[in-house]
């Protein structure tokens, strides 16, 4: 069973004993004695069961149990017997307040994972306990037939309470005492000058609210670069260097540019309070860096981003090799975007009809610039996925009837020959699919003829790219699963109360704290640094790092089997736990965060720094 | 003093009783809403997790003041527990049917489609709540 799924019955488990021990409890307030002792029995079982669901949870890591086995369990345990002890020597109604007791330390124990997160913290423990406290008195003080005193206990529940929030409200530790990072980061120096051969390529993109009009008509209020969403396509060829200025006409927020999976150097990476101010209203900032990676890359804001990347402030960066020969005699590039709830590719909603003669070279560049994952798939014809996330794969193998998940800011190119005639179920041309759905959002390459029903891709299993492709040999490989480490940090995220921005809410969290509480990572140049990254809570993270791709060492403990896999952008959906690493070889401080922006913004991002 | 609390205790519970039934109000407009997006249900989801957790535990608590038996106490929080099994049958459904965010399946649909029967079934404790909350504001009156 996947993990997730054992979750799924973890919960199911905890919230049928919090209902038999609640119950327990009732029937044995209103006096149905008999019933009382039979919902015990039940509760007990219940309770046993759990235990051993959280012992097989234990066994895919501990980041999952640690809350259940080192509070919650032994809480109920403890709770468990002294219900059943006084409920087996004095009678079920003698009972009554040990069974509800015993019913909230259980509904705490279903509650506990929705609130904290890994690790556990002291401070959650003591409010648990006082939370469990007052219910029980007010349960003992409602069903009690004479009149309790409870002043004292009143008093020790509200200290257990007031102990715990005052721990919670001390400020979080930051790794290497507190520093404070501004806007001075140290990071490698800015090319002046393209490489030889290459040549300087200048763009102006002007950040303004524009109506934008989609293919099918459809208006709607945007935030662009120039006018247009997506913005221009910034191209340029191996070598050049580019050089882009910034304006902001009218975002009140402000707007920066941050290059999406290229290792630009700090100080043109775009992010906010980090490594530049946001560009406001009148305000301007020039990017230079180098194009130093062939690939498939997009740009965008990074300021306010849930809300600037959704509403348009996004575009596509492709560079290709000095070497003169296209790969492709087709070469399309789609940026995957959902504006007001429309799938697009690029301005394109509905259906994009283009001619391509048979046998002709075809390239796709798809790029995720939603903050959910999307399913891709091609049909009628063989193909190969080439490059993920800009960087070539290392002998992709021909592939068809697979489906393929992109993540939030992931980028896949896929590149096959134009088949010589439509493969059966394809409704004739080749397709490609956002999310299975054939009308909107869609791509259909054919003779120029109305293209016929559409496929149905729905039942294709999910192509594993972890099994994709060859390895390189091991002399050939940087590092791998078995190198040693400098540095090894993990992150596990989640779900829980935590304080993001100075404000308390209900954050996304990494190791149970909200930016800019999650303490910085810290670096030297040259290190080999390994990340784990657990996910334990019930959404997607899509997990990216600026500044550097990472090479997967490992899904769920299942090293990669086929080629190196380098991203920027990995998901890592409810339940994994994905082993990455990356040499340190790009000075400054970087933003390590989620990509589904909205996270990132309630809490989900931290800061990896250089030493020195 | 205790008659007003009683009589609290009656416009909490049917604060909480518009509360309840706004929300299958609010969910017919996100249902409603072109184009689907994160905000359709965004009065819905405001709704139910903060208004109406909120009213559940200011109406017991008015419960307690006002003197109410322990079993109409009881019952009066029980709006509550429902309410976060509705969260519980989301998460639950998605995760046991196997549903993405692109792609809900059978199983998770025939699990997801309870939170619309556990809902009706909150409305009527909370109907039945608030009988009993009249019948104690009545039987301070008459006593007298």
């Amino acid at each position: 069973m996947s993990t997730i799924g054992l979750i799924a019955v973890d919960l199911t488990v905890a919230l049928l004993c919090a209902a038999a021990w609640l119950g327990a409890g009732i029937t044995a307030a209103t006096g149905r004695g008999g019933t009382a002792k039979a919902l015990t029995a039940g509760a007990v079982a219940v309770t046993l069961a759990r235990v051993v669901v959280v012992v097989l949870l234990a066994g895919r890591g501990w980041w999952f149990v640690q809350d259940k086995v080192t509070f919650a369990l032994p809480l109920l345990g403890l709770a468990a017997v002294v219900a059943v002890g006084v409920l087996v020597s004095r009678g079920a109604s003698a009972a009554t307040v040990p069974l509800l007791a015993a019913g909230f330390t259980a509904t705490s124990g279903l509650l506990l994972p929705f609130f904290s997160g890994y690790p556990m913290r002291v401070d959650q423990a003591l409010i648990s306990i006082s939370l469990i406290g007052a219910a029980t008195l007010a349960a003992w003080r409602v069903t009690s037939p004479a009149p309790v005193r409870v002043g004292r206990f009143v008093a020790a529940v509200a200290a257990v309470g007031l102990a715990g929030a005052a721990l919670g409200l001390l400020p979080a530790q930051q790794v290497d005492a507190g520093e404070q990072h501004h806007h001075h980061a140290v990071g490698a120096q800015v090319a002046t000058a393209p490489a030889p051969g290459g040549q300087v390529r200048r763009f102006e993109l002007a950040a303004r609210r524009a109506s934008v009009t989609l293919a099918s008509g459809t208006r709607t209020e945007a935030w662009t670069y120039n006018g247009s969403a997506p913005g221009p396509e910034i191209t340029a060829t191996e070598g050049d260097l580019l050089e882009v200025t910034l304006t902001n006409v009218d975002i009140d927020s402000g707007v920066t540019l941050h290059w999406h999976g290229y290792d630009v150097p700090n100080s043109e990476d775009g992010a906010p309070g980090l490594t530049q101010d946001a560009v406001m209203p009148g305000g301007r900032y020039v990017y230079r860096f180098l194009a130093n990676q062939v690939g498939t890359y997009w740009y965008h804001t990074h300021q306010a981003s849930a809300e600037g990347v959704r509403k348009g402030l996004f575009g596509t960066l492709i560079v290709t090799p000095r070497a003169a020969t296209p790969s492709a005699d087709v070469d399309l590039t789609l940026p995957v975007h959902t504006f007001d709830g429309i799938v697009a590719l690029g301005s394109h909603d509905g259906v994009t009809q283009k001619a391509v003669p048979q046998g002709t070279p075809v390239r796709l560049r798809v790029i995720n610039t939603d903050s959910n994952p999307h399913r891709i798939s091609l049909a009628g014809t063989a193909f190969r996925v080439v490059a993920v996330d800009g960087n070539d794969l290392h002998e992709p193998g021909e592939v068809s009837g697979v489906a393929l998940r992109l993540a939030a800011g992931g980028r896949y190119d896929f590149a096959f020959s134009m088949p010589a005639f439509s493969m059966p179920g394809s409704g004739g041309g080749v397709a490609l699919l956002v999310d299975d759905d054939p009308v909107r959002g869609a791509l259909r390459l054919g003779d120029g003829a109305p293209t016929g029903t559409s496929p149905d891709t729905s039942a294709w299993p999910e192509l594993d790219l972890l099994s994709y492709g060859s390895p390189l040999d091991a002399q050939s490989a940087p590092f791998g699963p078995g190198s040693r480490f400098d540095r090894d940090f993990t992150m596990v995220l989640d779900r829980g109360l935590a304080m993001v921005d100075g404000k308390p809410m209900y954050a996304h969290t990494v190791n149970g704290l909200g930016h800019p509480n999650v303490p910085t990572q810290r670096v030297r140049e040259g290190d080999l640094v390994r990340f784990t990254v657990v996910n334990r809570g019930l959404d997607t993270h899509p997990w990216h790092l600026h500044g550097h791709r990472v090479l997967v060492l490992s899904k769920d403990g299942r090293n990669v089997s086929g080629s190196p896999l380098w991203l920027d952008t990995f998901d890592v959906r409810p339940g994994e736990f994905w082993r990455v690493a990356l040499r340190a070889n790009n000075r400054g401080v970087w933003m390590n965060h989620c990509h589904n922006l909205g996270h990132a913004d309630q809490g989900m991002a931290l800061h990896l720094s250089y030493d020195g | 003093m205790n008659q007003a609390m009683r009589r609290i205790y009656v416009v909490l519970v049917g604060l909480l009783l518009a509360s309840g039934g706004l929300q299958f109000y609010f969910a017919a407009v996100g249902a409603f809403t072109k184009p689907q997006t994160e905000d359709s249900f965004a009065l819905h989801t405001l709704n139910g997790r903060m208004v109406f957790p909120i009213l559940a535990i200011l109406a017991t608590i008015a419960a307690a003041l006002a003197k109410a038996p322990g079993k109409l106490i009881g019952l009066t929080i029980l709006p509550l527990g429902l309410g976060i099994v509705q969260v519980l049958i989301i998460v639950l459904g998605n995760v046991i049917g196997g549903a993405t965010e692109q792609r809900t399946t059978p199983l998770a649909l025939a699990i997801l489609g309870l939170h619309a029967v556990n809902g009706m079934i909150i409305l009527g404790v909370i109907g039945n709540v608030m009988r009993q909350a009249r019948t104690h504001l009545t039987a301070a009156a008459t006593a007298r």
